[in-house]
């Protein structure tokens, strides 16, 4: 039962054969919210590794820090009240928070993009969509109007906006949802980022449009040979694309795993959990098996393991001791919970998921 | 009274003798009005919201309302209930007419009919205990004394899960899943027959939901309640419902049983959608076939000629753009509102057998 720190952990050997280069390194990221009801400790010692040509999927619940977690790569994190202490964030070796507030400028957008969940709030709604898209020629690559349209006009064709020529002229309310977010992923790709992260680029879309969107993302990543964090609270949507998957609770990383082993395996009591809570369009229509409980307070965590009120495999070592991640015997992933070797016994013993 | 047995949602022929429909909906339509200018408001058109809609939900049934944003589904649930006055059409609750229902008569019915709404934050009133949340139904139709009333809030507490003492907090104090399970406890205050849910577990995280889904079950088995389920996640909808009906831009495409529908869909619409929902499991989505969906959702103010599904549609022929396509008995009691109407069976992968 050896021990892995959670600081030095990065490389999972089921995602190695995707050798690109090292794009992103975080190191031991937590980001506190200071408030009047007290601290809100909305991410806990995340480490994680994103290659080129990678797709990382962070998992997780409202409240996980899934979301906080990126907005601090990008250094977005409104503060006060927001406070971020890491180790390192690293972009290609450079770590961003050494550079000043206009180098780290230039990262963000031109090397670092983000895409966000609503399309809608995050266009202005009294410039068209040309003209927003090809600001950024403009800002970042000083080029004329002329220029700029034509710009903007080839990537509206590059995210497949039909009749683009026609469009680049129109305002976003004009678009629908999902060209919405196609014009959001166009202005997220216009400097040809090193990293993409899309922050629930798909929920506010319908399933026929989020397949749209994910196929869109998925190739234009293989194109660029961009690094993908998708960050989501959705298990299904990111199954196909993912190559590594990292599982959050309550603002720490449960799970971390190679996404063919987490989806096969998963060793932590909260990812099985979280699989039996989904119902599914295939196979046998069994009642669901919740988590019971609600996830706790980000002021007042319970002491220990985050997850012990509402795990079945609960010991009192997890009600005193807060499990780090580590690897396990006979699973290539990372899990931290002190009884994972339990979880995956019971698992392997009771036969996939069938209730008793 | 007996209940529909879900365990034989599939083979249980549906052929109804009109006497156990609970809820019988005929050529609802409910149009909205576009005007243009302040004083005179000139009659510009409508958005066609929903557009000659018409099933009917079973005694005890759980009847799933599916599409996605923007095919009325909403809507209908709402004009059911006159929340809004439908434009047109019937709508049967016990064999009376809800729709031509003096304002007092509709009061009446009311009991009969409930609503959970979709967001657990702005559907209860803030300054209102949990207590008197549940329990207003019961005043606004004088049912019980005080006491009684406190009882009844004590004993619906209890069944949706959440603790009885707490019946004098108020619903800031409680989470997204307790407070949508405070929803359905005064859903449940006047024993209704009817409960439309829209979109009951949506806002929740899927542990929560889980937990929802699970209560919502239990209660149609111990009260026999009939649910219009309404929702745009097909797999949610798969567990709670015996049958299910698929609506885009304002019609039915497709309704059936649960096995039909899920298993042998036969409308393309129906198929479109079904492969696109995300299944979390590698095996799966590698393997299955996904059909996309070409366009956009064309408005519901300018809705295509004939079938308003053919300007995405792959099968679309001539005929498409001039009749508009009927819901036809497929057999079994699976209709579908397509010309060309064949079954594909689009969650099927080879390969996909474990849960």
């Amino acid at each position: 039962m050896e021990e892995v720190g959670s600081v030095t952990v990065a490389d999972i050997p089921s995602h190695q054969q995707k050798v690109g280069e090292v794009l992103l390194e975080v190191e031991d990221l937590s980001v506190d919210f200071k408030t009047d009801a007290g601290v809100v400790k909305a991410v806990q010692s995340v480490s994680f590794t994103l290659h080129a040509g990678e797709t990382l999927a962070i998992i997780g619940e409202s409240g996980s820090g899934k979301s906080v977690t990126a907005q601090a790569i990008m250094g977005i994190v409104p503060s006060p009240p927001g406070v971020v202490n890491a180790h390192a964030i690293r972009f290609r070796g450079q770590n961003l928070a050494d550079l000043t507030e206009k180098d780290r400028r230039k990262v963000r957008g031109q090397e670092i993009a983000m895409i966000f969940q609503d399309p809608l709030t995050s266009l202005n709604p009294v410039y068209s969509v040309g003209k927003q898209i090809g600001e950024m020629f403009r800002v970042h690559r000083g080029a004329s109007r002329k220029e700029a349209t034509e710009a903007a006009i080839e990537l509206m064709e590059q995210v497949r906006i039909p009749e683009a020529r026609l469009r680049v002229g129109d305002y976003p309310h004009q678009f629908s949802g999902g060209m919405r977010q196609r014009v959001m992923i166009a202005m997220a790709l216009s400097l040809d980022p090193a990293v993409l992260i899309a922050d629930e680029p798909t929920t506010a879309l319908d399933v026929t449009v989020q397949a749209q969107i994910m196929e869109l993302l998925g190739s234009l990543q293989e194109e660029h040979n961009m690094g993908l964090i998708l960050i989501t609270h959705d298990l299904g949507v990111v199954a196909s694309v993912a190559d590594t998957v990292q599982l959050m609770y309550a603002g720490g990383v449960v799970e971390k795993a190679g996404a063919d082993d987490f989806y096969e395996a998963h060793a932590h009591p909260y990812a099985e959990g979280l699989m039996r809570s989904i119902p599914t369009l295939i196979g046998e229509d069994e009642r669901l098996i919740p988590i019971e409980g609600a996830p706790p307070s980000l002021i007042r965590l319970p002491p220990g393991c985050p997850f012990n009120p509402r795990c079945p495999y609960v010991t009192d070592r997890c009600r005193t001791e807060k499990p780090l991640l580590r690897s396990i015997a006979g699973y290539a992933g990372l899990v931290a919970c002190h009884n994972a070797e339990d979880v995956r016994s019971a698992k392997v013993g009771g036969g996939g998921g069938s209730g008793e | 009274m007996d209940r529909v047995s879900s365990e034989e949602g599939g083979t249980v022929n549906t052929v109804d003798t009109g006497s156990e429909a609970l809820l019988v909906v005929d050529d609802l339509v409910k149009w909205f009005p576009l005007t243009r200018g302040i004083i005179f408001k000139k009659h510009i058109g409508d958005v066609k919201a929903v557009d000659g809609v018409s099933f009917r939900v079973k005694k005890g049934e759980t009847h799933g309302l599916v599409g996605e944003s923007g095919c009325g589904k909403s809507t209908t649930g709402r004009a059911i209930l006159r929340l809004h006055e439908p434009t047109s059409g019937h709508v049967f609750f016990e064999g009376r007419d809800v729709i031509a229902m003096s304002k007092k008569e509709m009061r009446a019915v009311r009991r009969d009919m409930q609503i959970i709404f979709q967001d657990p934050y702005a559907s209860l009133n803030p300054r209102m205990t949990v207590r008197d949340i549940i329990t207003e139904p019961l005043v606004i139709h004088q049912i019980g004394d005080n006491k009684a009333r406190k009882d009844k809030a004590k004993e619906l507490l209890e069944v949706v899960g959440l603790n009885p003492e707490h019946a004098n907090r108020y619903p800031h104090q409680f989470s997204g899943g307790q407070r949508q399970r405070i929803g359905v406890a005064r859903a449940l205050a006047l024993d209704p027959k009817l409960i439309i849910a829209d979109e009951p577990v949506s806002a929740l995280d899927v542990s929560i939901q889980a937990q929802l889904v699970n209560l919502l079950m239990d209660i149609q088995q111990e009260y026999g309640i009939a649910f219009l389920f309404i929702a745009h996640d097909l797999a949610v909808v798969r567990h709670m419902a015996s049958h299910v009906s698929v609506m885009y831009l304002g019609h039915i495409m497709e309704t059936g049983t649960r096995d039909q529908i899920y298993g042998a869909p036969q409308h393309p619409y129906t198929q479109a959608l079904l492969s696109a929902v995300p299944v979390a499991d590698r095996v799966v989505e590698r393997n299955r076939e996904r059909i996309v969906l070409e366009g956009d959702l064309p408005s519901p103010a300018e809705p295509p000629s004939g079938c308003v599904f053919r300007t995405r549609c792959w099968k679309a022929e001539e005929i498409c753009a001039v009749e508009t396509p009927e819901l036809k008995d497929m057999g079994g009691g699976q209709m579908v509102a397509c010309h060309f109407p064949e079954t594909r069976s689009v969650l099927t992968v080879s390969g996909a057998s474990t849960a």
